[in-house]
């Protein structure tokens, strides 16, 4: 019997374990704001206490007595410096809409030319190192394997296989993917590839030694290999990797579809 | 008929687990790693059902799993046969009462199946190694699977013993009398 109850409660423990760490894992560290301010709130009078006596004995009174001078000066600056971030963010919220509204406008034109059929996802590989989603739409729908698949905002990647309804797609961030790219403003040829280091990300490597680089640069996709069309939207610069040996060097590429949240895809039946 | 039950047990286990991991597992990750229920499935049934229905379901469930979301077909159900298989190894070396060893089991499976699984993907997909991108995945998926199976152990015991029962009981009898 106590057994029994022993192994119920572990049971709970581990439940309740469990969840924190999924919650823990799945929440940025913004929002853990308020636990952050919970123990900061007990540990820092006890900190304070510390360093109040630490500096008694090692005679720094003199920084003490300005404390109170800089605490009002402080204030002051604290409330400059959030009217002021305040302006800045109405600043890039305007500035985000416009880019927003630019890029929808440019997609709409870009796309215009081709002849595309939707599809909803309807479900994503339980693996953690495949990539995959299947979407609602097949041979029926005159879908066929190695056509492009694109979302509003981007590329997602290339039908793999297809059944009457159903099709398979290989998104870019799939370990086994390459796509064949070139950066948008120097028109230089790159490769991206998906890697398990970061699954949100895409690392773009075969850099050209010559070539300008620069964090916030479009990719697009260079129509090299057949199956993606040339220009379309993958993703920005996000870092920039520089090595002692130049060929090495790769960059960091931010999708511009965001994968987690992808629910309708566009597949491209004619190129 | 006794044995049409069983076998009706083990493809509801494995309807529902499959609409668990591609649904709810899909949002209920650690770190964005999902834990592979397949792998606990595969070893249960081949340490309560015995290394013939272990490696079959295994086999079946994986070639399943890869026409649904796999990106080719075969290698899963393969390497879950094995895992099947591998479960009558551990049944016969180590006792299955022992939340303990159940737990070691899982995480051996676990490893087994995932570094099997990554060497084929290097292989045939031509991928890059990443060994410590993976070892952390992998850390994260075995400590996934084993709290899982500490949640469901009484269960899956409950559930196991109901399947040895049907699937093993001349074997029993032949090994303790």
């Amino acid at each position: 019997m106590k057994s029994s109850k022993t192994s119920f409660i572990g049971i709970i423990i581990t439940v309740i374990v469990l969840v924190i760490m999924v919650v823990m894992s799945n929440i940025g560290t913004s929002q853990m704001y308020m636990a952050q301010t919970a123990v900061s709130k007990l540990f820092m009078p006890l900190q304070n206490g510390f360093i109040y006596i630490k500096n008694k004995l090692t005679g720094n009174d003199q920084e003490i007595s300005d404390i109170e001078n800089l605490k009002n000066e402080n204030s002051g600056l604290r409330e400059e410096n959030s009217k002021l971030k305040e302006q800045v963010r109405e600043l890039e919220i305007l500035k985000s809409e416009n880019n927003t509204l630019k890029e929808y406008v440019n997609l709409k034109n870009k796309y215009a030319d081709y002849e595309t059929v939707p599809a909803n996802v309807i479900e994503r590989s339980y693996s953690n190192y495949d990539k995959v989603i299947i979407i609602n739409a097949g041979k029926n729908d005159g879908i066929e394997e190695n056509m492009p698949v694109i979302s509003e905002s981007g590329l997602v990647g290339r039908i793999l296989s297809v059944t009457d309804k159903t099709s398979k797609v290989q998104t870019i961030i799939d370990t086994a993917s390459t796509v064949s790219a070139t950066i948008s403003t120097s028109e230089e040829s790159i490769l991206l590839k998906g890697t398990l280091a970061d699954e949100k990300n895409l690392r773009a490597t075969s850099i050209p030694v010559e070539a300008s680089i620069l964090q916030g640069d479009d990719v697009v996709t260079s129509g090299f290999g057949g199956i993606f069309p040339k220009g379309i939207l993958i993703g920005t610069i996000s870092q920039v990797v520089n090595t002692k040996n130049e060929l090495d060097r790769y960059a960091t590429v931010n999708p511009a579809t965001d994968f987690s949240k992808l629910e309708t895809v566009l597949v491209i039946t004619n190129q | 008929m006794k044995k049409v039950r069983g076998t009706l047990i083990i493809v509801l286990i494995f309807i529902l687990l499959y609409f668990f991991q591609i649904n709810f597992f899909s949002w209920f990750t650690i770190r964005g790693v999902k834990p592979n229920l397949f792998v606990i499935l595969s070893l249960f049934i081949g340490l309560f059902a015995g290394k013939k229905i272990g490696g079959i379901c295994g086999i079946v469930f994986g070639t399943i799993l890869d026409i649904l979301v796999g990106r080719s077909i075969g290698f899963t159900g393969i390497i879950l046969g094995a895992i099947g298989l591998l479960g009558e190894i551990f049944d016969k070396n180590f006792s299955k009462d022992s939340r303990l060893t159940i737990i070691f089991m899982t995480a051996g499976a676990t490893i087994l199946f995932e570094i099997c699984m990554y060497v084929i993907n290097i292989i045939k997909f031509k991928i890059e190694v990443e060994i410590l991108a993976f070892s952390i995945l992998l850390f994260v998926e075995v400590i996934y699977n084993v709290m899982i199976v500490i949640i469901l152990y009484p269960l899956m015991k409950k559930i196991g013993y109901y399947l040895e029962n049907i699937f093993k009981n001349k074997k029993l009898l032949t090994r303790y009398f």
